[in-house]
């Protein structure tokens, strides 16, 4: 990767950081960068918010058992 | 490549679940140290979950465009009350967005997408379960709203629903709305037996006068419909039926072209008429290249952003009838000038359109004017051919010019005529009577003056009109320019016709020779001629030869000034006698007569001779009148009659004799004093006057109309007021009387003077010696009957006589001078009354003393 490309790609990833500050997502650097790259793939957003929705809730409460899971659709 | 990359996600998706789950705060382990056991249950639950998740959901439900999720969250933000956080948003986005190349970030619409969906997740995590089931942005207790802006506040209240600007029907997680919409479809594709599509392209074979599969004409309806087998819901069949409005027009419109066309060869329409067939046909055509591009446009689905979403084919109905509307309008007009224009040929036809072209409409205006344009060419050809050579081609009848065949004197009058049925409303009569003027003008100096000089005129006239003398310089909508041409094409000619009449045909000199001839103007020829033969037309009538007469006019001509004449006027004038009885004189039959040849004959027309001959007939007996007066009066002169011979007489008959002549000389008088005045009045008021008048007229006349009326005006004054028209009848009547009384007064007093010298000679004879008594014996053998009477009576007896005689004698004349009298008075009573014709001025001539209207005080 040359230093160019690494420049964008560390600048890109700080305002996408910024941004999602802003709109308060609760999501960090991490997260954010591995998201980012599962989209540029071409996955669908909106199921990656879903999936990020789902595994906060489940942290967010007690973890739930697996039989309340499969109810999910 | 598609290996890796799944292996790559795969390993991105664990590691995202890890690290949400070790972003766990209420994790069990009080030493937060995030083990990364890929092997926990957990781990693997949720690892699965994910997987299921991601793959269940492969299309995202929105448009991929990243500056409208960037609006729509900056709304969102500003709405919620954090503008400064919107400001700086909308910075960062636009940094983010401007970097481009190898290392950055290609989707970022997924990226804006996702961030959104996760802060609203957040939000209505924060706000409690139960708006879970609702759409996320319908949430009504929003902690960050901030209270300070109460619309703000109600503004958000209650209308969530659009706040994204973005439809969100993956959202509802039991798809209502998906199923609400399938159902529509079926719906609609139940009522609709047939397809919109095919309806379109129906329409479409409609308006080209086609039938198509489901849409036909109807002949009941008179129009295209929709079959009604065909099941359609009410508005689309309306629709069809507005629609093909314009097939049905279009039908009327072809039909007629192609009746016209089938009558082309017949010769049965006019040049107009093909002209008009021309112009629809172009319009037809322009007609069928919009058809054509419609039905190219028909099949081509319109084109969306999204590649998978689908859409209906361009033309719909309603399309069609936006792109039919202008359309329609050209399409009526036509069919409207067609069933006008059906039974119209040549100029009505023109007519008839123009006045439909009188129209507010900016769009129609420029149709009809187009459309005039070259309906009215072949007229405009016409009138240009017409108005510059004379030429009048017009096969079918359509000019409004009409020519017929006369004869070369009777070409100007009758030869050619408007047809005021073929006359186009936007040329006006007096144009039309200039247009024709002209070209009669230059036939007439075609055919009857031989001049070839118009042609030079002509190319003139158009030269300074502006335009040319080729075909097609002129057209419909150049009326003005049309009639500058026309009066300039006018004045030319006039002007040039009017010179050869005056300069090559001498109309002015023939005027005057008439006058002189004819009206006896020429009075010292007119005396020489009364001399001559006045003996031979006291003659019967069947007695006299025309050749005779023919030389004692020559005989006339040579002895007076007449002789200094033009050579030329002096061949025409002839000696004619006019049709007799057996009963009349030589005196009621005898004219002259004056040959115009062509072209004057124009002027002088047979009926024009005609008045001429009947004002010669009176001026000559008002001559002839003239005459006998002036010869008795040379009988009556004194010095014949000297007094020293009567004094033989007795005192009886000498007082008789002298009361006699006295009386006679009285008669006379007053006989010759109205003859006098009634030939100055007829010379000076009327002859005169009229002509004056007429040369003044000539002067300005401007073209040969002019001169005819003028001419016709000249003649009309003259025969009024010689009291010869018809409301004058009985003053005519009375003045012949009149004159004849005056003609038997010339007898009598002839008769009385022959009986003085007689008497003279008598008493001469007796007073004589004997010598001369025996000479003069000798010459009164010859005279009287009765030779012995005299003489042998004596004195005595001849005293006795000449009373007698003068007795006789001077009754008559009592009797003619009462009748004169009587008459006059009856004469000059009636002048006053006559209100169609001055004779004031004969009145005061007569009546110059107020004598008679003293006599007999005129009520």
């Amino acid at each position: 990767m040359d230093p160019d490309a690494a420049k964008t790609t560390r600048e890109s990833l700080d305002l996408a950081f910024r941004i999602s500050n802003i709109m308060d997502t609760g999501l960090d650097r991490q997260v954010l960068s591995v998201l980012i790259a599962l989209c540029d793939f071409g996955l669908n957003p909106e199921a990656l918010a879903a999936v990020v929705k789902e595994l906060t809730r489940e942290c967010s409460s007690s973890l739930p058992t697996p039989s309340a899971l499969s109810s999910v659709p | 490549m598609e290996e890796e990359d799944q292996q790559k996600i795969l390993d991105l998706v664990k590691e995202l679940v890890h690290r949400l789950l070790s972003q766990n705060p209420s994790s069990k382990a009080p030493n937060s140290n995030p083990n990364h056991n890929p092997n926990a249950p957990d781990f693997q639950n949720a690892l699965r979950y994910a997987i299921r998740i991601l793959s269940s959901r492969l299309t995202p439900s929105i448009a991929p465009d990243a500056a409208a999720i960037a609006e729509s969250i900056k709304r969102r933000l500003a709405t919620q009350g954090k503008s400064s956080q919107a400001l700086t948003f909308a910075d960062l986005f636009n940094k983010f967005a401007l970097k481009t190349g190898p290392g950055s970030i290609n989707n970022k619409w997924a990226v804006l997408y996702l961030l959104k969906i996760i802060s609203e997740d957040r939000k209505t995590a924060n706000n409690g379960p139960n708006s879970v089931a609702l759409l996320p942005n319908l949430a009504l207790n929003d902690p960050d709203l901030k209270n300070d802006s109460r619309v703000l506040h109600n503004l958000t209240r209650g209308d969530r629903g659009w706040d994204n600007g973005v439809l969100l029907v993956a959202k509802d997680p039991e798809n209502l709305r998906e199923i609400a919409f399938k159902e529509y479809v079926n719906l609609v594709r139940e009522e609709n037996e047939v397809s919109e599509e095919v309806l379109v392209r129906d329409v479409l074979y409609a308006c080209q006068g086609i039938d198509g599969k489901y849409v036909k004409f109807d002949a009941n309806v008179d129009g295209y419909a929709l079959l009604d087998t065909v099941k359609v819901p009410r508005a689309t069949r309306l629709i069809v039926r507005k629609l093909c409005e314009l097939g049905w027009l279009f039908r009327k419109v072809k039909g007629y072209i192609s009746e016209s066309m089938d009558r082309f060869p017949a010769e049965d329409v006019g040049t107009v008429g093909q002209a008009f067939c021309a112009a629809l046909q172009d319009e037809l055509s322009e007609y069928y290249k919009l058809l054509a591009v419609l039905e190219a446009q028909a099949m081509n689905p319109i084109p969306l952003v999204s590649e998978t979403a689908s859409s209906g084919n361009y033309l719909s109905l309603r399309r069609l009838s936006v792109w039919f509307a202008e359309p329609m309008v050209k399409m009526r007009l036509m069919a409207v000038l067609v069933d006008k224009c059906r039974v119209l040929r040549g100029g009505a036809m023109a007519g008839a359109i123009h006045l439909h072209a009188q129209h507010g409409d900016p769009l129609v205006h420029e149709f009809m004017r187009s459309l005039l344009q070259r309906v009215c060419s072949p007229l405009f050809e016409m009138v240009r051919s017409w108005v510059l050579e004379g030429e009048l081609e017009d096969i079918f009848a359509e000019f409004f010019v009409v020519g017929q065949p006369v004869k070369a004197e009777s070409l100007w009058r009758e030869g050619y005529r408007l047809h005021a049925g073929m006359l186009p409303s936007f040329i006006s009569q007096s144009l039309a009577q200039r247009i024709l003027r002209t070209g009669k003008s230059i036939n007439f100096l075609r055919v009857c003056c031989d001049d070839r000089g118009w042609a030079d005129t002509a190319t003139e006239a158009a030269t300074a009109a502006g335009t040319t003398t080729r075909r097609g310089s002129l057209g419909y909508g150049e009326t003005d320019a049309l009639e500058t041409l026309v009066v300039e094409a006018a004045k030319r000619i006039d002007k040039h016709l009017l010179d050869v009449m005056y300069t090559r045909f001498k109309f002015k000199e023939h005027c005057l020779a008439i006058k002189q001839y004819l009206l006896l103007g020429q009075g010292d020829f007119v005396q020489y001629l009364m001399d001559i033969v006045g003996p031979e037309l006291s003659e019967p009538a069947n007695t006299i030869s025309s050749f005779k007469l023919a030389g004692l006019l020559e005989s006339a001509i040579r002895s007076s000034n007449a002789q200094y004449d033009d050579c030329d006027i002096l061949d025409r004038l002839r000696v004619k006698m006019m049709p007799h009885g057996t009963g009349d004189r030589g005196w009621d039959v005898f004219s002259l007569e004056y040959d115009a040849r062509v072209p004057l004959d124009t002027v002088f027309t047979e009926s024009v001779m005609g008045r001429y001959l009947r004002i010669f007939n009176f001026l000559w007996k008002l001559r002839r009148v003239e005459h006998v007066l002036i010869g008795a009066w040379k009988m009556m002169k004194p010095n014949c009659i000297t007094s020293r011979s009567f004094t033989k007489l007795q005192g009886a008959v000498k007082l008789q004799l002298l009361s006699t002549l006295r009386r006679c000389q009285v008669l006379w008088n007053e006989m010759n004093h109205f003859v006098t005045n009634l030939q100055y009045y007829i010379m000076f008021e009327v002859l005169e006057v009229s002509w004056s008048n007429f040369s003044n007229e000539m002067e300005v006349a401007k073209d040969l109309d002019d001169l005819l009326a003028a001419h016709e005006q000249y003649l009309h004054s003259i025969v009024e007021k010689s009291l010869l028209g018809e409301r004058s009848q009985p003053l005519y009547k009375s003045l012949f009387v009149l004159f004849d009384l005056i003609l038997r007064f010339r007898s009598h007093a002839d008769r009385l003077y022959e009986g003085i010298h007689e008497l003279q000679a008598r008493t001469m004879a007796s007073s004589l010696p004997s010598q001369d008594k025996n000479k003069s014996r000798r010459q009164t053998s010859d005279k009287s009957s009765e030779p012995g009477s005299w003489i042998s009576d004596g004195r005595k007896a001849l005293t006795q006589r000449a009373g007698e005689f003068l007795r006789n004698m001077g009754q008559e004349l009592d009797a003619i001078a009462k009748e004169y009298t009587t008459l006059l008075e009856g004469f000059l009573s009636q002048l006053p009354v006559q209100q169609h014709v001055d004779l004031k001025f004969l009145l005061f001539r007569l009546d110059f003393t107020k004598f008679y209207s003293q006599v007999n005080p005129i009520k």
